[in-house]
Parts: C-alpha cells; sequence; structure tokens
C-alpha cells in the first residue's frame, strides 16, 4: 500500500491527540467521555486519510461532486475555523475579565489575600 | 462550619426574606451582589449576611464562585447554595446536609422533580433538555443539574473550580463531580413557583445562548 505523506502526517498527529486526551485523562483534567469523543473524532480523521476512498460515498450524499463545490466547502470550513478561533479567544478573555472582577469583589469585601491578582496578567492561566 | 452562599442580581424584593431564613440553618450566609443596581446588597447586608460584590453583572457562574472563594476564606467546610429568588426553602437544608454529615456523598442536588411540586410545563422542557445536554457534555446524568439548591461537602469545596460566568456552570458542576470523582447524592425538595419567579427565570434565547455554551465547552476541554 502507497502511502501520501498525508497519510503518514494524519494518523500520525490524530495518534498525538488521542494519547493527548488520554493523558489528561490520567491527569484528572479530562473526563473519560470527553476523551471517547476526542478518540472518535481523530479516529475519524485517520480512517479518511487511510481509506479516502469513503469519501466517495459522502460525495454522493452530499453532491459535493466537482472541484468547485470542494473549493467552496474547504472555504467555508477555513471560515468556520476562524470564527471558532475567534470565539475562542473571546471566551478567554471574558473568563480573564470575570476573574478579576471577582478578585476585586473580594478584596473590597476584606477577604483577599497578598497573591490574589497574580496569574491574572499572563497569557496562558485560564486556558485549559 | 456551614456557610450559604446566594447569588443575587436585583433582587431587592426578595433577598431579605431569603437570608433570614438561611441565617436559621447555617453559621453565616454570603450574598453575591452581582452588580445589582436595586440596593440588593443594602437589603443583604442588614438582614446580617456578609455581601461580596461585583462591580458589574458577570453571571450566576460568577457569582457562585465568588461565594464558594469567599466561603473558603471564611473557613468553611461546608457549602449550600440557594437562589436568591426565594424557590427554595431554606428549611430543607438539614435535610441536604444530612448525605455530607453521614459521609456518604460529597456533593448533593436537591432534586425538584422528585416528589410532587407544582412546575409549570415550559420549566420542565427547559430542565429536561439541560439534563439532556448535561449528560452529553459529561456522560453523568443527574435528574435535576440545573438547580440552585446544592450542597458542597469539604471535598467538592476543596477542589471545585468553575470557570462559566452563566447558568452553563451548572453542567460545568455536574462535570466536575465527574472529573473529580465526587459522590453524588439528589435529594427530593419542594419549590416554589411563582409569576416574580417564573419573570425572573431563564428565557429561550437564554436557554440556548446557554446550550451552545455548554457544547463549545465541553469541546474545548
Amino acid at each position: 500500500m502507497h502511502l501520501t505523506p498525508y497519510q503518514i502526517v494524519a494518523p500520525a498527529f490524530s495518534l498525538f491527540a488521542i494519547l493527548y486526551a488520554w493523558n489528561l485523562v490520567l491527569r484528572q483534567k479530562k473526563t473519560l467521555w470527553e476523551a471517547f469523543f476526542w478518540t472518535l473524532f481523530w479516529g475519524l480523521v485517520t480512517v479518511i486519510a487511510l481509506f479516502p476512498r469513503m469519501l466517495t460515498y459522502l460525495s454522493a450524499v452530499t453532491g459535493i461532486a466537482n472541484q468547485e463545490n470542494a473549493v467552496l466547502i474547504t472555504f467555508m470550513g477555513i471560515l468556520f475555523f476562524i470564527v471558532f478561533y475567534i470565539i475562542i479567544r473571546l471566551e478567554e478573555l471574558e473568563q480573564r475579565h470575570t476573574k478579576i472582577v471577582r478578585l476585586m469583589a473580594l478584596r473590597e469585601a476584606g477577604l483577599d489575600t497578598n497573591n490574589d491578582m497574580a496569574g491574572t496578567s499572563g497569557t496562558g492561566d485560564l486556558q485549559e | 462550619m456551614v456557610v450559604a452562599i446566594i447569588p443575587a442580581y436585583n433582587e431587592a424584593t426578595r433577598i431579605g426574606q431569603v437570608v433570614r431564613d438561611a441565617r436559621r440553618f447555617t453559621a453565616c450566609v454570603v450574598v453575591v451582589d452581582d452588580g445589582s443596581t436595586d440596593g440588593t446588597g443594602d437589603v443583604a447586608r442588614r438582614e446580617g449576611a456578609r455581601v461580596v460584590r461585583h462591580a458589574e453583572n458577570s453571571g450566576a457562574g460568577a457569582a457562585t464562585m465568588t461565594g464558594i472563594e469567599a466561603a473558603r476564606r471564611l473557613g468553611a467546610t461546608v457549602v449550600v447554595t440557594l437562589d436568591a429568588d426565594g424557590q427554595h426553602d431554606p428549611a430543607e437544608i438539614p435535610l441536604l446536609l444530612k448525605p455530607i454529615q453521614d459521609d456518604t456523598a460529597d456533593m448533593v442536588f436537591a432534586n425538584r422533580f422528585g416528589q410532587r411540586n407544582s412546575i409549570p410545563f415550559i420549566r420542565r422542557v427547559f430542565n429536561a433538555i439541560g439534563n439532556v445536554l448535561t449528560l452529553f457534555a459529561t456522560g453523568t446524568w443527574i435528574q435535576d443539574s440545573q438547580s440552585g439548591f446544592k450542597v458542597f461537602g469539604p471535598k467538592a469545596l476543596g477542589q471545585v473550580d468553575l470557570r462559566m460566568r452563566g447558568f452553563e456552570f451548572c453542567t460545568e458542576i455536574v462535570r466536575e463531580c465527574a472529573q473529580h470523582k465526587w459522590r453524588v447524592a439528589e435529594i427530593p425538595t419542594k419549590v416554589l413557583y411563582s409569576e416574580y419567579t417564573m419573570a425572573k427565570g431563564q428565557s429561550f434565547a437564554m436557554g440556548i445562548k446557554t446550550a451552545l455554551k455548554i457544547l463549545l465547552r465541553s469541546f474545548l476541554r
């Protein structure tokens, strides 16, 4: 079986993603349920990479039969990813903002500790 | 020490009675005034609650986590959360505390559907959707996952770390249960719905927004 570079890179990356997810489970940062879905998603990516003929069936179902449609769908996918990324960034900013509001509230109530505000100025402290 | 946490937003007409009732069953009551503009915090303070005030409205999840953090700093070992609109009966706090005192649970959920309660149909639908979404996001089935009446035992109180701002925090708590393997108990309780509580509840649009946030955050984790 001749493998293209994509057919090597995609399964390798999927394997890495799946191992990472289960590693998070072991460290109690992800539930079994979430790791299961994560494995399902990346498993699907691997299967499609290794058996691209599966897409012929999808093509018949979705009607994406020619190149123009494929390009359109690809760009829609890219736009979807960009929107998704922006939503993630907004979520992070919202969380950081909330954390500051909460710490200010505790401080005003006389319940603060000295190192409360530490960690709110970094860039990754609220990311999971 | 048992501390009651009451997140409140513009509940000046109701908060006084809730604080008075809650004080009968807990050592301390913390009201988190979530940026109210109607003097909710002042009323709560007059009734003897410890008030922590958000500079701006941040959502029920943020207010609950602020309350939990305040309770920790006050030396709480057990925390009870209650809604500020009076739909929960604080007289049932001892009932919810029992599984914690018996050391059979780390987290106790009130279950409004466990006994005969007059619950509007639309509320039942919203709760059912919330339960299914919670199951989908966490893999755990809780009969009343969206109830604001809960008890955190010592283990749960020490480990809980809520990041969601809005009502989706209810699902996040269930997720924390699964993640930290807390023992869960569900206790049937009364609930008092009135025109006031219905008007203050989540709208359909808010429900959709909450559902989307639950799914988004589940995917991001």
